[in-house]
């Protein structure tokens, strides 16, 4: 309908340099786009084949919307072609494409979209890289968490993330008068042009926008040829060209004043940037590391406190490190820094804290910085160690391998009298049916290590098949006392690059490979590749490559994946419901068989275990099946039979039994036939609202909530301890009135007979014994739930206090139990060792409550069981107003009700502490008040009644 | 400015309801700026709606009576599965009137979907080379708990831009890896004119007795508020299969004397004027008109920011007051704050009335006539 062609609303600017066949690739993203008033600029670097000219056909293809230029001399970077390219631009818009990339088909409709409407100089969206050699064509999203909704910002300070880490000047649409105003132009003649270009693009910009569309295809071949030495060579020395441009970005922070802005990317400088380089110090000699040394030093040194402050343990001991040049400490820490599981260095301990190395003590800075306490590498056991294990000899002769290395032992873990085996596994790296193994010669400690040394007859015995398994890892098993910990074989400088091959005799014959070489994995570790030397064996492999994609092949991979896919689903959740509910419910009821499940599977506790506890004190003839999740069951007793939560075995146990008996809820999606009683004991008194009384069930649709309730519905029987618990959780599960046993809990029927002095716990005994509690010394226990993010992720546990300062002042008089909420993982610093225990690990809370002479909480509802006991309570509110604010509410206002003080702060607590004998007594009015209106039934006879009612009064048999 | 033929295909021309009614709103705003519009129907409405004496738009329906649903596909069968076969023949027959209707329409045409069961017929006839645009006229949550999510995905997968009510909706379908969003706020309902003088002690709510409005949460959050504030009334006005539940609920609350049960109004506008604050406590919304209307009457707004048309609308502490979904707790502070402080009320109250404007019907359709010049680059 118009007459005179338009400007273009966007010019793309490709360049290209000896990439003549994807050329036409990416140039297609562009003329395809939805948005069609846009032009192509094709900048050709002076390419050597025929890119420019498929570049003049592609201009005469498409007259007015290709045009072609080209530089009349090689630049060797992105830069200046992409410079010439936005000089001869005529749109409004400019973005940069790289031949062998493509555009997503929106990107310059939503790029402009987004422009238009919000002003914005530069508008940047989701790049994705894809990787082109990988058997699925892996896509990764680079920096997503910045690309999650649209966004418009009047300064790149609001987002330092943005300015740190999406540095690519591809995935953006700049204003072409933008960019001549403030004559924006990439640099020449040094690596990492984009860095500088982003950063001053950024930075001159006066609006930003972000759209979380998907924008730019990096198309990413993933090289699957082991790194070189001379690569790792090359790499150290485009740092130089790193740390160019980065302190040109900083004279440009600098000039404007963005203090923030520098720390933010000194601190990302740090954490990834000189990450990347670290990695490849392992295989450098100390010439290279001195080198690489001199060039960070120059540049970190002078960043300022706040940045290292920043850095997570590991970052920071490996930053510190370098700067010292401290080669035999940093290497190990290197290798943690990859691997992040690894315990690589012996470590000290030292005044009950645990150091990565004892060199710098006396120096109160560098002590801080390698204080490793926290990561709670010593509170581990040895089989859940991932140890260092440094190869110290490769040597390939004919087909036979030598190989000896050095696993680490930190703390001495591994004692000097420990029994010690070992062997070696290869296994391929693609899931195959074979592994090797291979035997050691008795490892033996030497010094600080535990050094072996074995002779592998890698010819003769391993037998890949030659297809498929192409790489294989080498894994060592170290069993130290019967306990077996497995290691990775880290390569560092010996040198496997000089070393022979090995020839191999793949089951599919030498026309599949014929030999074997070492390589070094990207995490460091001693790999294998089977590669082809020999005529036959390359044009064998080749001819079966090609075969690998014929049809006969597809046809057959086909169906192994159907199989698989058929596998799958038989035992998908769905179909064990479809089976539980067609079939297994079909079934006759076992007279006499009681399922029993207590939190989920997780533990043998709670009411349940008092039911069957009194169940088989009588001796009750019931057949009881236990219920556990996870891998193995532990703390089970023995003579129950146990099934799996979600098994076959759990859903035809549970479709048959007469009893259910559960604290929390059996799967919500398994109904319960008419014949079945479910005894719901629950698990405890609330203070949080529960259930319906929750905003988030309160909001769910009809539909939603109807299914909640039938789930509800399945209880039988529900027990309560209290008119509290009438009020609030039975109300809350909408539980009717004829539902309710009024018995009290099973589980507390312990603490009341504690109570009353009848029953002094062999069990408690037994575990003071077993925690080494001192008899002489009185027991606190403190047990604080956990604390949820606004989104619901539950929050990493920390001390309120200062555990080290209560073991100081209390140690000689309290021993403290710490148990963490269930959801929660604690590690203590050696240095409370005896005066402070963790007990999170203990399956049942309730003889550590027996234990206990006092009870340290905030909000958990184990204050309501406690109080049973009569002895002093201490609550630790120092949240309350954020937790009692929390979306969900609470049913009572906790700092009125509260039988005992309500301490606030760490020195309010320890002052409360300092006379527990005076909390007692000023308190116990209160106390009994507070048992009176929360637990009410609990009177020591729960199991007994629940036993009786269902299973006939005592004595009797059914 | 260019005078354009446009289309919209809906499930029905005139369903009464909030779809039906911004439909027939839009068509008739774009025909009084010159555009000739139709309207397509896949079937007739279930409860017609009055398109008044001359509707500004010409209106066709495809079925006289709504077509069966898909044949549940068996898996044995595959495609070639006679039930389905026919389902299709059938479907094709219908979508050849559209393909008639498409290519009759000249250059520079709009087609307008506005649900998604009708872009089924859309994609399979012949949109002759025509703009078309596809609607999701609800909440990404809504969406996504039915069996429009997938269909969304499916069936407008290729349309040149798939608007859904809000940035936030839009950005959560890319997400979804739909690349063609884009959004578009509905148009106020009412014109403003006289706002309410915010004098009666009176709480409103307007809005079906149903689940999804949460009127139950209402009287849970008013049995916390009332007390505080004696004097204030909370009227709601609707009706709806909750009635009988919620009137129970509201005497077993002992708030017989604070609430009262209005009953359907057909003068929205003179209900709003005779209230000084207004609430909504629902489950889900889209983009919930009835604020817009009540922002126009010049009523402060508290509600559940239960959806981003919610927070599109009310802006927090500025024009109203949000709670977070489903803390009754929290929606009865606001309602206190509001009842107990007059200059509270007014001032935000006064900036809901301008800040409602950006919905002004002028205003939108500018809105849709760049954004068809726009998919014409």
């Amino acid at each position: 309908m118009s007459t005179v062609a338009p400007d273009p609303d966007v010019s793309v600017v490709v360049i290209v340099y000896n990439d003549e066949e994807r050329l036409p690739t990416a140039v297609g993203s562009v003329l395809e786009q939805t948005l069609r008033n846009v032009e192509v600029i094709i900048a050709d670097d002076c390419s050597t084949d025929g890119s420019y000219e498929v570049a003049q056909k592609l201009a005469s293809a498409h007259p007015g919307k290709v045009r072609a230029i080209r530089l009349p001399e090689n630049s060797g970077g992105c830069g200046e072609p992409r410079n010439q390219g936005v000089k001869v631009a005529r749109g409004r818009y400019v973005m940069f494409l790289d031949s062998d990339d493509t555009l997503e088909r929106n990107a310059c409709r939503n790029m402009i979209e987004a422009a238009d409407r919000t002003g914005a100089d530069l508008v940047s969206g989701l790049c994705v890289r894809v990787h082109t050699d990988s058997r699925h064509d892996k896509r990764i999203l680079w920096y997503p968490w910045l690309y999650r909704g649209t966004r418009t910002l009047d300064s790149v300070a609001e987002l330092p993330d943005l300015f740190v880490f999406d540095t690519l000047s591809t995935n953006k649409c700049y204003r072409r008068d933008f960019l001549l105003a403030n004559d924006l132009t990439f640099p020449r003649g040094i690596h990492y042009e984009d860095l500088l270009f982003s950063a001053q693009a950024y930075l001159a910009a006066e609006k930003i926008t972000l759209i979380p569309n998907t924008v730019y295809y990096w198309n990413v071949v993933e090289k699957t040829a082991a790194k070189s030495i001379s690569n790792r060579r090359n790499e150290i020395r485009n740092f130089a060209d790193r740390v160019e441009i980065h302190r040109r970005i900083d004279a440009i922070l600098d000039r404007q004043g963005q203090d923030e802005l520098k720390l933010r990317k000194d601190i990302k400088f740090l954490k990834h940037d000189l990450v990347l380089y670290l990695r490849e110090l392992p295989f450098l000699d100390n010439d290279y590391r001195h080198g690489f040394a001199e060039l960070a030093r120059g540049y970190v040194q002078d960043f300022p406190e706040a940045a290292y402050a920043e850095l997570d343990r590991v970052h920071a001991i490996c930053a510190q490190l370098l700067l010292r040049e401290d080669w035999t400490d940093l290497m190990p820490a290197i290798d943690t820094l990859i691997n992040r599981n690894k315990i690589s260095a012996p470590l000290v301990e030292h005044d009950g804290r645990i150091y990565w190395t004892d060199r710098y003590l006396d120096d109160p800075e560098m002590r801080a910085v390698l204080d490793v306490t926290t990561l709670g590498y010593h509170a581990k056991p040895v089989d859940a160690m991932f140890l260092r294990n440094q190869l110290t000899e490769y040597t390939a002769r004919g087909g036979d391998l030598v190989l000896a290395g050095e696993i680490v032992n930190p703390l001495h873990t591994i004692a000097p009298d420990a029994t010690l085996a070992a062997e070696l596994e290869f296994r391929a790296r693609r899931r195959s049916l074979q592994t090797f193994r291979f035997p050691v010669a008795t490892p033996r400690h030497e010094g600080d290590a535990i050094a072996w040394r074995a002779e592998v007859p890698l010819a003769r015995r391993l037998r890949p098949l030659g297809i498929i398994d192409d790489v294989w890892d080498v894994r060592l098993h170290l069993t130290v006392d019967g306990k077996r910990t497995t290691s990775r074989l880290t390569v560092g400088t010996v040198d496997l690059e000089h070393a022979q091959d090995l020839p191999v005799r793949p089951r599919l014959t030498r026309l599949m490979a014929d030999r074997v070489e070492a390589q070094v994995s990207a995490k460091g570790h001693l790999a294998f590749r089977l590669i082809q030397q020999g005529q036959a064996a390359r044009t064998g492999r080749a001819v079966v490559e090609r075969n690998l994609h014929g049809g006969p092949a597809r046809a057959a991979k086909g169906a192994y994946r159907k199989l698989r896919a058929v596998r799958r689903d038989l035992n998908s959740g769905d179909r064990k419901l479809q089976v539980y509910e067609r079939m297994l419910t079909r079934l006759p009821v076992r007279k006499g068989t009681v399922v029993f499940e207590s939190h989920l599977g997780k533990q043998y506790s709670d009411s349940p275990r008092a039911i069957y506890e009194e169940l088989k004190r009588r001796g009750t003839p019931i057949t009881a099946i236990w219920s556990y999740a996870g891998e193995r069951p532990t703390g089970f007793p023995e003579d129950v039979e146990l099934v799996r939560r979600w098994s076959w075995r759990y859903l035809r146990a549970l479709a048959q039994a007469e009893y259910w008996i559960d604290n929390q809820g059996y799967p919500l999606r398994l109904a319960k036939r008419p014949e079945t009683t479910y005894i719901q004991t629950w698990h405890g008194s609330a203070l949080k609202r529960m259930g319906f009384d929750e905003p988030t069930y309160r909001m769910q649709s009809e539909q939603e909530q109807r299914a909640y309730q039938q789930a509800l519905d399945r209880f039988d029987h529900f027990v309560v301890r209290s008119e509290h618990d009438v009020r609030t959780l039975a109300r809350a599960y909408r539980i009717p009135e004829h539902k309710l046993l009024r018995t009290g809990y099973p589980r507390n029927d312990a603490l009341v007979r504690a109570r009353e002095g009848t029953e002094a716990g062999p069990e408690a005994r037994r575990i003071a014994e077993r925690l080494g509690i001192d008899p002489s010394r009185r027991v606190l226990l403190y047990a604080p739930t956990f604390r949820a993010h606004p989104d619901g992720r539950v929050r990493d546990f920390e001390f309120p206090f200062d555990v080290e300062r209560f073991a100081a002042r209390y140690g000689d008089q309290f021993t403290l139990l710490v148990r963490a909420h269930y959801l929660n993982r604690l590690t203590l610093p050696p240095s409370v060792a005896g005066r402070v225990v963790n007990v999170s690990a203990e399956p049942d809370i309730t003889p550590l409550m027996l234990l206990a002479d006092g009870l340290i909480t905030d909000y958990s509802s184990v204050m309501f069981d406690y109080a049973l006991l009569q002895r002093p309570i201490v609550f630790y509110a120092h949240d309350w107003e954020e937790y009692a604010e929390d979306t969900r509410g609470t049913y009572f206002d906790l700092l009125t009700e509260a039988p005992g003080p309500v301490p606030r702060t760490e020195e309010e607590l320890f002052s409360v502490l300092d006379d527990l004998g005076g909390v007692h007594t000023r308190h116990e009015a209160r106390l009994k008040e507070f048992v009176d209106k929360y637990g009410e039934y609990d009177r020591g006879d729960a199991a007994a009644q629940i036993v009786d009612r269902f299973f006939g009064p005592a004595g009797e048999a059914r | 400015m260019t005078e354009r033929d446009i289309i919209f295909v809906a499930n029905e021309v005139d369903e009464l309801g909030g779809v039906g009614r911004w439909q027939a709103q839009l068509a008739g705003l774009l025909a009084d700026r010159g555009h000739r519009v139709t309207i397509a129907g896949i079937a007739p409405a279930n409860h017609p709606m009055d398109l008044g004496e001359n509707p500004p738009f010409k209106t066709v329906t495809l079925y006289a009576q709504r077509p069966p649903g898909r044949p549940r596909r068996r898996r044995l069968l595959g495609p070639a599965d006679p039930a389905l076969r026919r389902h299709e023949a059938h479907m094709r027959g219908a979508a050849d009137r559209l393909t008639q209707l498409f290519r009759a329409a000249r250059p520079g045409a709009v087609i307008i979907v506005t649900q998604v069961w009708a872009m089924e017929w859309v994609a399979l006839a012949d949109t002759a080379g025509h703009i078309v645009i596809g609607m999701t006229h609800e909440s990404f949550d809504t969406a996504r708990k039915s069996s429009r999510f997938e269909r969304v995905k499916k069936y407008y997968q290729d349309v040149d831009r798939l608007l859904a009510l809000t940035q936030e909706d839009a950005d959560r379908w890319v997400g979804e890896g739909m690349n063609n969003m884009g959004f578009m706020p509905n148009p106020l309902p009412i014109v403003p004119d006289t706002p309410s003088p915010r004098t009666e002690k009176v709480v409103a709510s307007i809005g079906r007795l149903s689940h999804e409005k949460g009127v139950d949460l209402l009287l849970d959050a008013w049995a916390e508020a009332a007390p505080k504030q004696p004097g204030w009334t909370l009227r709601i006005y609707g009706r709806g299969e909750a009635e009988a539940e919620l009137r129970a609920r509201c005497t077993e609350l002992g708030l017989d004397d604070s609430v009262d049960f209005a009953g359907q109004t057909e003068d929205v506008p003179g209900a709003l004027r005779a209230s000084s604050v207004f609430v909504q406590s629902s489950r889900g919304e889209g983009f919930p008109l009835v604020l817009l209307e009540a922002m126009a009457c010049g009523l402060p707004c508290v509600a559940f920011d239960c959806a981003p048309g919610v927070r599109e609308i009310v802006t927090h502490e500025e024009d109203g007051l949000l709670a977070r979904p489903g803390n009754t707790t929290e929606l009865a502070r606001h309602l206190v704050r509001l009842m107990s402080d007059e200059r509270l009320r007014d001032a935000m109250g006064e900036q809901a009335l301008s800040s409602v404007r950006r919905f002004d019907p002028d205003a939108i359709t500018r809105r849709w006539e760049e954004l068809f010049d726009f998919l014409e680059r």
